[in-house]
């Protein structure tokens, strides 16, 4: 993976960013949905940040996979990793068929940064 | 106000007329409903946007629409897409109930639609072009008559000379089941004599695509496999499959529909409407909510439980909403929830929105009127926290005395309709 990336710190921003609380308030061991109390749509405006922050796509197959911080930090983790591995990203079968080059990724922009995530988290490290 | 007995209070269904990915017009639709044929197919390519984006890549399209079936006098190209299918459901209704609103009092000639996105073809086409050309002065003139959510019902006024009560209900999924519902009150308050009743939806635009995408709601595991995306209750179901239509009902009082002879398909019997005051877009897990509006529905029709052979699910075939109705099911018929006859159209067709109310209230007259259930396809592997001995992948046959329609929207409301065999039901249509 990127190790300029600092998933966890950009994670638990953008967590604390959306349940307006404090970063520290946020744990890694913490269940979504019973001890931060996300909802289910609340849950699918989380993915929808999280796949912006890192240039993801997070197929719905792969939400089983996520109950806790912990758990959403891991499935980063593991795609951004596997994504420096295959320059031509394909990290299951399930997200191949959106992940396949589109014929207009040209003008792609680099992963974009949450503003919360910015101001809170200042210890993470620079990207390029 | 005349007693609820009174045919003055009544409320019979008369006419019927459909726009469906399954088929333009009533005879093809539910022909090839109770074939069990799937109208999903693959997304088409949207102007310059990889289709790769999207999540889902399948939707239930009309396929064979013609606007040259308008009806005379009214321009095709100064309505959306959504208007031409209600027109074109609209006039086969009135043709079908072989009612002339010129000969009526027009002022008791009512049209209430249901629609949930309205014009989003033209607008989304206009608003593109706004950002691309950067020139407001030549967004199109018709841009705003065609986009409001009442250009529907608005244009059907027009073309057909119903001067009486004008409406549009807008509760997304459920809009066109309130449209029929609130018909039933206008009637039976006397407000007037017959209601053009009914929804019509045609979204499948790049914009409105993509936010149902984004919001997780659409199936995307059989992209490859377009009709086998639309399977509620199945195990394997994945999210509701987009689609597009109308329907069109044409709603009267009994005394009206007996003083001019009028063929009666079915009893619009009884009709509930609530709000689960919860969440914008989950129902309530329990199915307390969805119970709830299904007993007030059957208050209203003055109609026991037991009384009900038949119901036509709002089934969108997602992973949360489909097992809820059916806990609310179970929940209030208890130890007969088996024996009731429950099918989900949006297997075939999707789920049309604004029409999908009102296509579901058309198969439960037309089951009424044939004592044929439509299958739910794809229904291959009963989920069993959504499964009842009643839901077939095959028609079932039985006769059948009272249906409800359930329809559930975002923004957490309920719609439940009940529909009654008349006392002399006329066989129509296989």
């Amino acid at each position: 993976m990127n190790p300029e990336l600092d998933v966890a710190a950009l994670t638990r921003a953008a967590l604390a960013a959306r349940l307006k609380r404090d970063v520290d308030a946020i744990r890694i061991q913490d269940d979504l949905r019973n001890d931060l109390g996300l909802d289910s749509l609340d849950m699918i405006e989380l993915l929808f940040k999280i796949e912006e922050v890192f240039d993801l796509e997070i197929p719905n197959e792969d939400l089983v996979q996520i109950a806790t911080v912990g758990d959403v930090i891991a499935y980063v983790e593991r795609r951004l990793a596997a994504k420096a591995a295959a320059p031509a990203p394909m990290p299951s079968p399930a997200t191949a068929a959106s992940t396949s080059p589109a014929p207009k990724r040209a003008g792609r922009r680099p992963p974009a940064r949450l503003k919360a995530a910015s101001k809170r988290a200042p210890a993470k490290k620079k990207r390029t | 106000m005349p007693p609820i007995a009174s045919p003055d209070r009544r409320v019979v269904v008369t006419g019927l007329g459909v726009v469906s990915p399954i088929g333009v017009g009533v005879d093809a639709f539910w022909r090839n409903a109770l074939a069990g044929r799937s109208g999903v197919t693959a997304l088409p390519a949207f102007d310059g946007l990889p289709l790769d984006g999207y999540r889902s890549q399948v939707a239930a399209q009309v396929l064979d629409f013609d606007p040259v079936r308008l009806p005379a006098g009214v321009a095709a190209e100064r309505i959306d897409r959504y208007a031409q299918f209600a027109l074109v459901a609209t006039r086969e209704a009135l043709d079908d109930a072989a009612l002339r609103p010129e000969r009526e009092n027009p002022y008791r000639v009512g049209v209430i639609m249901g629609a949930g996105m309205g014009g989003m073809m033209f607008g989304e086409e206009e608003f593109l072009k706004l950002y691309r050309g950067l020139r407001p002065g030549r967004v199109h003139p018709n841009l705003i008559p065609m986009v409001t959510l009442n250009s529907a019902s608005g244009i059907i006024a027009i073309a057909f000379g119903a001067k009486g009560v004008n409406q549009t209900i807008s509760t997304a999924c459920s809009s066109s089941a309130h449209a029929i519902g609130q018909a039933l009150n206008c009637i039976r308050s006397g407000q007037a004599d017959v209601v053009i009743a009914g929804g019509a939806d045609a979204s499948l635009t790049p914009l409105t695509f993509a936010g149902f995408c984004s919001l997780r709601a659409l199936s995307t595991s059989f992209n490859a496999t377009p009709a086998r995306a639309s399977r509620p209750f199945d195990r394997a179901r994945d999210g509701f499959v987009m689609g597009e239509g109308a329907a069109t009902l044409v709603l009267e009082s009994l005394a009206h529909a007996r003083r001019r002879k009028a063929r009666i398909y079915a009893e619009v019997a009884g009709y509930a409407a609530t709000s689960e005051s919860h969440h914008m877009v989950v129902p309530k897990e329990d199915g307390t909510e969805m119970a709830m509006t299904m007993r007030l529905a059957l208050r209203d029709a003055g109609i026991q439980a037991a009384g009900i052979d038949h119901i036509n699910a709002h089934a969108t075939s997602t992973p949360i909403g489909d097992p809820v109705e059916i806990t609310a099911i179970r929940r209030l018929f208890r130890t007969r929830a088996d024996r009731i006859l429950i099918n989900a159209t949006k297997s075939m067709i999707g789920h049309t929105l604004g029409a999908a109310g009102a296509l579901g209230a058309v198969t439960c007259v037309l089951a009424l009127g044939t004592g044929l259930v439509h299958p739910t396809v794809n229904y291959d592997d009963p989920d069993p926290a959504c499964e009842l001995g009643g839901i077939s992948r095959e028609v079932q046959e039985r006769p059948l005395r009272a249906a409800l329609l359930n329809a559930f929207g975002f923004g957490s409301n309920n719609a439940v309709v009940v529909f009654r065999k008349p006392p002399t039901a006329v066989r129509r249509r296989r």
